[in-house]
């Protein structure tokens, strides 16, 4: 009996953790996609009636605009992350004197939730009192930014913030990339006479294409995911004109009292994470295997 | 990328890194700064940087107004409770496939940790179900569990890393030398894990300290942690800056001392061990 325990111990110290996740995640999604089957209003329903749900949620101009805002926000939110991440981190790996200090100031925002720094940022893009009120007090009267209470501009508000506690994560990934490229090469490079910026887009950007792909695949569900931004900014406002995919699920399940419509409208978020992720964990996996 | 950098190069190289560090830093600045001004010079146009009366007040009414340590209560418990309950189910479960690893080890941790990829939304309404169904609604051991759920994949996946560092010859030696599973683990295993495991309750303390999905959703009046009182707070829009503004710092200074004196955590934590 001994013996056996201690050669099963270690699958029976896994299932925890494996049970727990799987009924957590997956049970729970396979009730959500039930009910977004059904014609549930303010409490759910189970006889399924078929894609009715869904064909509301595409008719819907609510919906319409949370997934052009996605794709606007998700869209800009990735690229330019990326390109100052990058340049960050190429900044930070030319010997810059207390190294360690600086990381952290940069992955600060990353590690404060964003409902709380939101008010700063409030501040900030507040017309009458931040940016636009300290530019205009300079004497440009005409100058102006109130994208905070602008329908068309709101949304690159909630990117700026987005970029804002972003870069500073996508920097640490990219150092930590730099670091790992064979300094042989770059030296022969070097002793060839080799222009900087040639050995940067030549040899070492190339070698990084794996940590350009995590970087791509955590940012895009970041993204897709976002949620305090909103709520800290601008609360879906004005009007509905900020809200994405999980804020239009937030408001459809607590205050429209249509729970079908939140379930269909999270399994459209689920789907498009899938068709992001499942690649990826694909050729991970292949890449470990072999 | 290693390579010699001029000494001119060096110094104007860190003047920029450093400005652009203070770019970063800035509403976190602001906001600290802000706190500590009068409503009025809050919204004073043009801003006000440093010449202003430092004042205590708004720290003192957040307290008196809105009982802010019971939130804070809330917050520590909250963080603290569901931290502790993960590690206790993680540490096993890293510790087998790190030590004992299978032929599935690595698909079931990839596969994990892709469940935290998944948006919570998928998750959110029938979790507010059971919560009804069983009373939990607004109380700090529901939000205990759940959030203990929800991090738990990234738990493991940081224990599993930390754990992989240890070497395994430490095991075998140990084992010549007569030593059973309980001592292996006892006297060998424990002291070499310690660091990874404090890390790792660092990570999800930040983590579990700033969820506002869950609090938000899940919590009302009493078991309502600080970003849900944040979130509370900054509703009558624009007419108190410097009390939120109090209310934030005190929300984010644990983070913020506790992130910079354990810079390397932080940033393998955040990272998720990307970066050593």
């Amino acid at each position: 009996m001994a013996r056996w325990f201690e050669t099963h111990l270690p699958k029976i110290v896994l299932a925890p953790s494996f049970i727990a996740v799987l009924i957590f995640v997956y049970g729970f999604i396979g009730w959500t996609a039930w009910v977004s089957l059904t014609r549930s209003k303010l409490l759910p329903k189970y006889e399924i009636v078929g894609f009715i749900q869904y064909d509301r949620l595409f008719a819907s101009p609510r919906w319409d605009t949370a997934m052009t805002n996605l794709y606007i926000f998700g869209g800009m939110f990735i690229v330019i992350s990326m390109v100052l991440g990058l340049i960050l981190a190429i900044l930070l790996d030319q010997q810059i004197r207390v190294e360690g200090a600086i990381r952290t100031i940069y992955l600060y925002p990353m590690a404060l939730s964003m409902i709380v720094t939101g008010t700063a940022w409030k501040w900030i893009l507040n017309p009458g009192l931040g940016v636009q009120a300290m530019v205009q007090g300079w004497g440009f009267e005409n100058f102006k930014f109130d994208w905070l209470v602008n329908p068309d501009m709101a949304i690159y508000t909630i990117v700026l913030a987005a970029i804002w506690q972003s870069s500073g994560f996508v920097m640490a990934l990219f150092l930590a990339g730099l670091r790992s490229v064979d300094t042989e090469i770059i030296r022969a490079a070097q002793i060839d006479g080799i222009p900087t910026w040639r050995v940067y887009t030549a040899i070492i950007i190339p070698s990084m294409a794996p940590i350009f792909l995590s970087a791509f695949i955590v940012l895009a569900h970041l993204a897709i995911k976002s949620f305090d931004l909103v709520i800290a900014l601008t609360g879906g406002g004005p009007g509905y004109a900020t809200d994405l995919p999980a804020t239009y699920m937030y408001a459809m399940a607590f205050s429209r009292g249509d729970v079908g419509q939140a379930a269909s409208s999270a399994m459209i978020m689920m789907l498009v994470i899938f068709i992001i992720v499942v690649p990826y964990l694909y050729s991970e996996l292949r890449a470990k295997n072999d | 990328m290693a390579r010699a950098v001029t000494p001119q190069r060096k110094v104007i190289n860190t003047a920029l890194a450093w400005g652009v560090g203070l770019l970063i830093f800035f509403p976190i600045l602001w906001t600290i700064l802000t706190s500590f001004k009068t409503e009025a010079q809050a919204i004073a146009d043009p801003p006000l940087f440093l010449n202003f009366d430092w004042t205590l007040e708004n720290y003192a009414i957040v307290q008196e107004r809105s009982d802010y340590m019971r939130f804070l209560w809330n917050s520590v418990i909250i963080a603290g409770g569901s931290t502790l309950l993960g590690i206790v189910i993680a540490v096993p479960a890293a510790w087998s496939m790190a030590f004992v690893p299978g032929r599935w080890t690595k698909d079931i941790l990839l596969w994990m940790l892709s469940t935290k990829m998944l948006p919570a939304v998928g998750v959110l309404y029938p979790i507010y179900l059971i919560f009804i169904k069983l009373g939990l609604l607004d109380s700090r051991g529901g939000l205990v569990v759940v959030l203990m759920l929800i991090n738990l994949p990234i738990i493991v996946w940081m224990l599993y890393t930390y754990f992989k560092e240890i070497p395994g010859e430490i095991l075998e030696a140990a084992r010549m030398d007569g030593a059973g599973l309980r001592e292996e683990l006892l006297y060998v295993l424990t002291p070499m894990a310690i660091p990874g495991i404090a890390s790792t309750v660092l990570l999800n303390i930040i983590l579990a300290w700033n969820e506002a999905f869950w609090t938000l959703n899940l919590t009302a009046a009493k078991a309502a942690p600080l970003t849900a009182f944040i979130a509370s707070y900054s509703s009558p829009e624009g007419l108190f800056y410097a009390k939120l503004s109090a209310a934030s710092t005190m929300a984010i200074a644990p983070i913020l001392i506790l992130g910079w004196f354990s810079q390397k955590q932080l940033v393998r934590g955040l990272t998720f061990g990307a970066v050593k």
